[in-house]
């Protein structure tokens, strides 16, 4: 319940799921905007390299 | 613009984490400091970034980019010039008093080194101030979602301040600290792709020299004479009008950002919270000032984005972030960019609300209605100042929506009332003969040099309600003019007022003011966990980004 709590492992678990979601839609869902799959992508990749860097975090004391 | 499911589920997503946020931190709130103050125990990190993310609100998110796109590259000087000096004065000189004092708001340092009622003053004016920049905060929101996204007006409101109230209900403090450094990070993370892809179209930083006037691109070499920049203001009044008067007045006594590092573990951190929050705030230009200028520019190449036109003819500069955001966006990521959005307004929000339920408990409902109540009634008195606040912010809003000169007139009231703090604590913590009755009447002085000096001079056909002596060049000149008088009225009243009426007792002044206040030993290892080292380094880096954009 700690590491629930702990705001490094809330702001992961966040952009982890955001990344991913950006990741998916990326390949799956076709864009009518310029450069609209790489901005998903890139993004979306940012987001879970965030995301993950913050759980790996919470888990040091 | 148009949302998809993908991107609602990212709006759900941010909404079910927000609240999942308040709950967890919901079983550590047992006390009236627990909720309010949060116990004094929040890490240094995440105070740091709270600091600037209560100040993150929809006028800097919105604001500054339409100020870049109004005046360029000038506007980094709202950073630069207007917020990291004051930060890095509040840190390294201003927080030993604030914190060493261990009051528990700004208005309670007041009342400990002056009296009564300079603290009731300072008290009921930030607690009306942070429930009308609440309600235009959510005034504002409401606008933006019913005009991108055609949003019912009522039903954003609505969401917006239920979302706002269960989180900071739940977790007090805390909880909106907690998710006002969420809401940082998606702020970065959510309009930061507009940056790139807007320098990728254009050719980089060179292609927006190339492609804007060169007024938008220098922050210094136009401002010789107000007439040559679009601001119209000139390098004097921009030092000392926003450099010093207004910067410090905000940075170094607004309860809102204070209260930030009020919350850290020790002094050492509460010192080191607005130095290392200066970092990114310092970089902060680049990602919502930016797309302001990156919008001129795309316009000038043709890339198919136009800000848009209002009825009136003139153009809507405040469009210019989501208009970035509907046109680059794809499903998903613009889900991101509207949820970037709705975070700065709801941060923006939840730290008034959080600011003012702190001020009403204890400098309003403690020191004048109840002084002997409970611990756990002092916590019910915050929880229902909470639900008071936003109900109040709400009414706002909606007032805002039908009286919009109210808003502005109101705007201009509480410039007049915090312009002139500063000087007032700047002489309390800094001369130790200043009196109680000379502060309380130097803010009054101020507040009434700083309307007479609007009622006095014109902009824009704004102001000169009394006779029009001077024209300035623009509202924001006019504004700089008029804090730098309320600032120098509530300066040498003070001064005259403290000669004629009898100081405190030195021995009740102790920790209060610096002539007898100790000097904390450092004892810190590492340079970079020492005020002043810290300090150095970042003056040093924002004299560099002045140089690089001079």
């Amino acid at each position: 319940m700690e590491r629930i709590s702990d705001l490094r492992f809330l702001i992961g678990s966040f952009f982890t799921i955001l990344g991913i979601i950006l990741i998916v839609v990326a390949f799956t869902v076709v864009t009518s905007t310029a450069f609209g799959k790489e901005l998903n992508l890139y993004s979306g990749a940012a987001m879970l390299a965030f995301g993950l860097l913050m759980l790996l975090l919470s888990t040091r004391k | 613009m148009h949302l998809s499911p993908v991107d609602y589920l990212i709006i759900a997503l941010y909404f079910v984490f927000v609240l999942g946020i308040g709950y967890l931190i919901k079983r550590r709130v047992r006390t009236s400091t627990d909720f309010l103050i949060s116990d004094r125990a929040v890490p240094l990190w995440i105070t740091s970034l709270a600091f600037i993310a209560a100040n993150l609100g929809a006028q800097e998110v919105i604001g500054m980019a339409a100020s870049g796109a109004k005046y360029g590259i000038m506007t980094s000087h709202f950073y630069w010039i207007g917020a990291i000096p004051a930060m890095v004065f509040l840190g390294v000189f201003m927080m030993p008093f604030y914190y060493g004092s261990r009051a528990r708001s700004v208005p309670e340092y007041l009342a400990l080194r002056f009296d009564e009622k300079t603290r009731g003053f300072n008290a009921v004016t930030f607690a009306f101030m942070t429930i009308f920049s609440s309600g235009i905060s959510l005034y504002a929101l409401a606008m933006l979602l019913q005009v991108i996204l055609g949003w019912d007006f009522n039903l954003s409101i609505l969401l917006a301040a239920g979302i706002v109230m269960g989180y900071t209900l739940l977790g007090g403090l805390t909880s909106a600290v907690y998710n006002e450094v969420l809401q940082f990070f998606l702020i970065v993370l959510g309009i930061a792709p507009v940056v790139f892809i807007g320098l990728h179209e254009v050719g980089g930083w060179e292609g927006v020299v190339k492609n804007v006037p060169p007024v938008m691109t220098h922050s210094w070499q136009h401002m010789d004479n107000a007439a040559d920049n679009p601001m119209g203001v000139n390098i004097w009044s921009m030092a000392m009008g926003l450099g010093f008067v207004l910067s410090f007045g905000y940075w170094c006594t607004d309860f809102l950002v204070v209260q930030r590092a009020m919350i850290a573990r020790s002094m050492s951190a509460a010192q080191r919270t607005p130095l290392i929050a200066a970092f990114p705030k310092m970089l902060m230009p680049f990602v919502v000032i930016l797309p302001g200028i990156l919008i001129i520019a795309l316009q000038n190449i043709g890339a198919g984005v136009e800000l848009p036109i209002k009825a009136d003819g003139t153009t809507d500069f405040n469009m210019a972030l989501p208009t970035l955001i509907g046109h680059y966006y794809p499903t998903g990521l613009l889900g991101v960019g509207i949820t970037a959005l709705l975070a700065s307004f709801m941060s923006g929000m939840a730290g008034n609300v959080t600011a003012f339920n702190t001020v009403f408990t204890f400098d309003i409902y403690q020191a004048y209605f109840n002084k002997k109540g409970s611990d756990t009634h002092y916590l019910t008195v915050g929880k229902l100042a909470t639900v008071f606040g936003i109900v109040a912010s709400i009414a706002t809003a909606y007032l805002a929506s039908t009286f919009n000169n109210i808003m502005d007139m109101l705007q201009l009231v509480f410039g007049f009332v915090n312009a002139p703090l500063f000087a007032t604590f700047f002489l309390g913590m800094f001369w130790k003969r200043t009196t109680g009755h000379a502060a309380f009447w130097g803010l009054v002085a101020g507040t009434v040099g700083a309307a007479l000096c609007h009622g006095l001079t014109g902009a824009e056909d704004k102001g000169a309600w009394i006779a029009n002596l001077y024209e300035f060049q623009s509202t924001m000149a006019q504004s700089f003019m008029i804090a730098i008088v309320s600032w120098t009225s509530c300066f040498v009243t003070t001064i005259v007022i403290s000669f004629f009426t009898a100081p405190k007792p030195e021995t009740e002044l102790h920790g209060l003011v610096y002539s007898l206040t100790p000097r904390p030993v450092e004892t810190e290892k590492h340079w970079y966990k020492r005020p002043i080292p810290l300090a150095i380094l970042i003056l040093a880096l924002v004299i560099l980004l002045n140089f690089i954009f001079r």
